[in-house]
């Protein structure tokens, strides 16, 4: 079984992004790179699938600048079979990127595509439900424990206040979330393999799709600061504010 | 406040000081490609701060333990730690890749390293001594030893300890008393106490290679008397597996400053008679060998100082940057301000800062000479790197970690209070980093080194070719027109004359007034150290200056190298000055004082 | 302009996000309707027509929705969308499993977990894991938007007096069979994962009054228990509930601080929090320069009114 994993290159989660002076995004020039968490989690998903004999091959997606190859080469050093890179400077959102998958999805013919449940920068949270909806396939969001069985995929997945279950016809979608696993570290000869795998690149437009975005970002700001705390007087003011004010609880 | 390995830093050394691309155009370094070695430094950064980094707190409160049966723990989280360690392959990355190791150069090799001790210094020795271990080995191990031992060692399954010292011999190894009596069999008997063997017992792995020295029956007096022995802690049967436990037992460890988390293990060998051992090489070389060997070691601990540094200067700017105290001196009536802001304040973190760079910079550049020495096709440039190498070594050793004692000083200072009191982590960095200046040679015994084997035994050559290399580029800075290269023209130049005063007054006395020559060794050590740390981190500012003129996006990267070469040599140079005269005027004082009345 | 919501519920009733995605739908105005789709969902559609400020509701019934598979939720949305220029659904797991899939099959963007509507095109949402917010403007003829409950009040769930209309439940789509499902009981929450964290410190004075204290406020509250450094060296509680540098670094919706001090190593552990209430006796307490709402008292009056009243 082919499993398709897409993975995405976002600032380092330990990276404390400052938004821009200009108020038109966020500063991400020169800050470190690394892949989206969830994507990681993904990609040792697939690894793991593959080292029980499930998985036969593991493709590596990723769609952005060129600088994507080291997130490609990253999950090859975790495991993956080969690469693929989806090059454009353009910037893409959620629906133009599950639009590229399909295309991936339609020329690679995976039974499985694992992807992070949300990337960690525009945290939208949509791309592997978006693919699934376009190829007409079932998808289990924010896994926590999947297990293949023939053709089907049962997965148990997190939702408010506990935890579902569910079959789904393969092929299918899975998002990851954290619990799903802990991705393991690359190992350094693995790293040096991975430079000889095969990482392939494509333009968008060679797989047809218009990847223009749809959302305008009009503006970025720091949250709220803090405000300056205030002492109340008694406990039923505190109930109050932190009822009506705070909305906390 | 987590560590976070200086990866933008580490990239541009492998760009300027230490070309990770000139290496790679060499065959034996062929797969030591730019983005290899990137992938490979953010790999082991990830694990340094996610695995080590929260180990070592907790692991210096818990510290190893030795249990009544000789068997020894290191606090919780430490062998699994070893396991990830091991399962990511860094164990064997500057290893040769014959016997399983990546083969990757020491200059790849020093930016790991330091991460490890950055992040846990009493988890990075472990690897640290077996790959000693693993280098004498290498060295002068026949190919059956090398067959046997290496490729587990290489791969982390075995570990490697080395076994110099005894309660009589310290710095003076020609004192070593432990005997090694021949077996019939071709083997020998060990019977001895050797002491200070870090990690010399622990459960990460199957078994432990000590390396010891000892001296056989008839073996001459003093140093050329010693030889080096395999001892493992279970005897390696024919085919490879772990066989019968050998008579070498933990006895103690040892009660420390630092390092809580290392075990400092007191080693007994033959009580039950005699430990078997193998000779390593032929009789009576073993120092010889250990020597070899040494450069690596001395090196690495340099890395130790550089890396606690590193972490020391991370957690006080943190800390400086949050502790709110006092107004800004030039505005009395404005609000409280963060400690960053208070001038001293800033010149405490500079001091940590500047002083780290230059001691890494300098460390890198001695890594790539390693590297040029091991690979480049031609001799002439093979040599020439080779006898950098062996002038830096005590240098990078003994001034990195005198520095180091500096840099974990002045962050407790930056936290006050909050520094004396541990919980901060800022006195365990001070506590750990003191041990560096002593094991694998003293400062004293690096200043030793560097005056008499490596400068008065080849009448200075080395010492004066890199005083001229230094002047070449000092010159080639004329047309820099960024003010504070400008301003560092002057200092270095400074700073190199106190350095060729230093060392032509030690080449003109060493036949006539040894003693003299002596008394300012550890000086030299650090006018060596702080003159050529400052031409090491003048060659990154200078690649930053042209960055900068080329329109490199990253401005505030490249600005804060000059602004950081600009306070070392304005703060630090006066300071090699004062050594020149110290070591020029100061030995007759110094041997003044009569014996009898100290 | 005509917003669709999309409910949350479990047949019976409405889930209480549902109602603050009615308060988002308000913010953009024109007509609500809500689309309950369930199985013998009646009481759902009837909860939703009473909802202040609905227009219709939406009942799609039929043994597709049992167990609200987004598949399915996503095919009925679609088939009931025409008309509408907002789709809006809670920013939960169902809503969020649920909205992009919509969008998708609409061709149109999504726009994720907003905390505030500027106009009927352009809304305030979180990225970065809320360290920026971003005022994103659609294109789209439809917006597909799941809406952060916390952002909003919830609507009244009285007062509205809607139609309701049943509309054609969908067929099963078939690719996705639920199994099971586990709702968690409610233990104690993980110090480092808690939304609401209560930590005592040696103001406590004993070990007895912080499981006669603390204990009880946090059940109150479903909140991860916690302790300063000063507290767990007096033995009042063991080591692993030490919050501070040198113990775990929380950042909760909210941090209440009973009897703590704030020495600067236990502001480190917990300074990120979203809102932060101290109760001390001392006014001068270093913890009352983080809080914000501080009550100065005795803790061994206030801390058990506070559990009373709550």
């Amino acid at each position: 079984m082919k499993v398709l994993v897409p993975v995405k290159r976002v600032v380092d989660y330990n990276v404390k992004v400052r938004v821009k002076s200009d108020n038109t995004g966020v500063d991400i020039a020169n800050v470190k790179m690394s892949m989206n968490p969830f994507c990681e989690i993904a990609v040792e998903e697939a690894v793991r699938l593959k080292e029980k004999g499930i998985a036969t091959e593991i493709v590596a997606v990723s769609a952005g600048v060129a600088q994507c190859q080291e997130t490609l080469r990253n999950a090859m050093a975790i495991g993956a079979d080969r690469g693929i890179l989806i090059e454009t400077d353009a910037e893409l959102q959620p629906l133009a990127v599950a639009k590229l998958l399909k295309a991936v999805v339609e020329r690679e013919q995976p039974r499985l595509v694992i992807l992070g449940k949300q990337a960690i920068d525009d945290d939208a949270n949509q791309t592997g439900q978006m693919l699934a909806a376009l190829l007409g396939w079932g998808q289990a969001t924010f896994a926590s424990k999947v297990e293949i069985d023939g053709g089907v995929a049962r997965v148990t997945c997190e939702v408010d206040g506990g935890l579902e279950t569910v079959l789904v016809n393969l092929p299918a979608i899975v998002t990851t979330d954290l619990r799903l696993n802990e991705p393991r570290y690359a190992t350094l000869p693995n790293i040096m393999k991975a430079k000889k795998k095969p990482l392939e690149t494509v333009k968008p437009v060679d797989l047809g799709v218009d990847v223009t975005p749809r959302l305008t970002v009009l503006r970025v700001e720091e949250p709220p600061k803090r405000q300056g705390g205030i002492k109340v007087p008694d406990v039923a003011t505190l109930i109050e504010k932190l009822r009506n004010e705070a909305k906390v609880i | 406040m987590p560590y976070a390995a200086p990866l933008k830093e580490f990239r541009f050394l492998l760009e300027t000081v230490a070309p990770i691309g000139e290496l790679a155009a060499l065959t034996h370094f062929a797969e030591a490609t730019p983005d290899t070695v990137q992938a490979i430094l953010e790999e082991t950064a990830k694990f340094a701060s996610e695995v080590l980094d929260p180990l070592n707190w907790p692991g210096d409160r818990e510290g190893a333990r030795r249990h009544d049966d000789g068997s020894v723990s290191t606090p919780s989280g430490f062998k699994a730690a070893y396991e990830t360690f091991r399962a990511i392959g860094g164990m064997g990355l500057p290893m040769p890749p014959e016997f399983g190791g990546l083969g990757m150069p020491r200059s790849v090799a020093t930016l790991t390293d330091e991460m490890l001790h950055a992040s846990c210094m009493s988890f990075g020795l472990m690897p640290m001594l077996t790959q000693g271990a693993i280098e004498a080995l290498l060295i002068a191990g026949s190919d059956e030893l090398k067959r046997t031992y290496v490729e587990k060692m290489v791969s982390g399954e075995w570990a490697g300890t080395m076994n110099l010292t005894e309660p009589q011999a310290g710095s003076d190894l020609a004192l070593v008393k432990t005997r090694a009596e021949r077996a019939p069999d071709g083997t020998y008997r060990l019977f001895g106490t050797k002491i200070y063997i870090t990690y010399g017992e622990h459960d990460w792995t199957e078994n432990i290679i000590h390396l010891v020295l000892a001296r056989t029956p008839d073996a001459p007096e003093g140093v050329k008397g010693i030889s080096l022995f395999v001892v493992p802690k279970f005897l390696v049967n024919a085919d490879g597996s772990v066989g019968a436990r050998n008579d070498v037992r933990c006895v103690s460890l040892e009660h420390k400053l630092g390092i809580h988390g290392s075990p400092t293990a007191v080693m007994q060998y033959g009580d039950h008679g005699g430990a078997v051992g193998y000779l390593v090489g032929e009789e009576n070389r073993g120092l010889e060998y250990m020597f070899i060997m040494m450069n690596l070691a001395r090196f690495g601990v340099g890395l130790q100082g550089i890396g606690i540094a590193e972490r020391a200067y991370q957690r006080a700017a943190a800390f400086a940057r949050e502790r709110l105290q006092s107004r800004d001196v030039a505005d009395p009536k404005g609000p409280t301000v963060p400690i960053i802001r208070h001038p001293d304040v800033r010149r405490m973190l500079l001091r940590m800062r500047a002083q780290t760079e230059a001691a890494r910079a300098l460390a890198m550049a001695t890594a790539h000479a390693f590297d040029l020495a091991e690979a480049h096709p031609d001799a002439a440039i093979r040599k020439a790197n080779q006898a950098f190498v062996d002038l830096m070594i005590p240098v990078v050793k003994g001034w990195s970690t005198e520095m180091a004692q500096d840099v974990t000083y002045q962050g407790i200072q930056v936290h006050g209070g909050m520094g004396y009191v541990e919980e901060t982590g800022a006195a365990q960095y001070y506590r750990d980093a003191r041990i560096t200046t002593i094991y694998e040679g003293t400062t004293a015994i690096q200043a030793n080194d560097l005056i008499g084997r490596k400068m008065a035994r080849e009448g200075g050559v080395t010492a004066k070719a890199l005083i001229e290399t230094m002047r070449a580029f000092v010159a080639g800075l004329e047309s820099a027109s960024h003010a504070h290269l400008v301003a560092a023209r002057r200092r270095l130049a400074q700073g190199i004359d106190a350095l060729e005063r230093g060392v032509d007054w030690n080449l003109a006395h060493w036949k006539t007034e040894l003693r003299a020559c002596y008394a300012g060794s550890v000086p030299m050590v650090k006018l060596f150290g702080i003159v050529c740390g400052a031409w090491a981190l003048a060659r990154v500012a200078k690649a930053s200056a042209e960055r900068l003129d080329a329109g490199d996006a990253d401005r505030a990267f490249h600005e804060a190298k000059l602004a950081t070469l600009r306070f070392y040599v304005d703060t630090m140079i006066p300071e090699a000055i004062a050594a020149a005269e110290v070591i020029t005027d100061g030995a007759e004082g110094t041997l003044a004082l009569d014996e009898a009345a100290f | 302009m005509r917003c669709l919501v999309i409910a949350e519920h479990d047949n019976q009733s409405l889930k209480a996000a549902t109602l603050n995605v009615v308060s988002a739908a308000a913010a953009i105005g024109g007509e609500i309707h809500v689309l309950v789709a369930g199985e013998n969902a009646a009481g759902a559609a009837q909860a939703a027509a009473s909802v202040a400020g609905v227009a219709k509701v939406l009942h799609a019934d039929g043994p597709a929705h049992a167990h609200r598979l987004p598949e399915n939720a996503a095919a009925q949305v679609v088939a009931n969308a025409a008309g509408y220029t907002h789709i809006l659904a809670p920013a939960t797991a169902y809503g969020k499993a649920l909205a992009p899939r919509v969008a998708a099959l609409l061709d149109v963007a999504q726009v994720s977990d907003i905390l505030k509507v500027v106009d009927a095109d352009t809304f305030v949402r979180p990225i970065y894991a809320g360290n920026a917010y971003a005022t994103v403007k659609s294109s789209d003829g439809v917006k597909v938007i799941t809406v952060r409950g916390t952002a909003f009040a919830a609507a009244a769930t009285t007062g509205g007096s809607a139609t309701i209309e049943t509309v054609a439940a969908v067929a099963d789509t078939g690719t996705t069979r639920f199994v099971s499902a586990e709702i968690v009981k409610s233990e104690r929450p993980e110090l480092t994962a808690a939304r609401i964290v209560v930590t005592g410190g040696r103001g406590l004075g004993s070990g007895e009054n912080y499981q006669k204290i603390i204990i009880p406020l946090a059940d109150k509250l479903g909140a991860a228990i916690g302790a300063s450094r000063a507290a767990v060296d007096a033995g009042y509680v063991p080591n692993d509930y030490q919050v501070g540098q040198t113990g775990k670094i929380v950042a909760p919706d909210l941090y209440v601080a009973v009897g703590v001090s704030g020495a600067i190593q236990h502001l480190a552990g917990m300074k990120d929090s979203k809102v932060i209430v101290a109760i001390n006796k001392d006014p001068d307490a270093p913890i009352f320069s983080v809080a914000d709402y501080g009550l100065v008292a005795d803790l061994f009056e206030a801390v058990p009114e506070l559990t009373a009243k709550l």
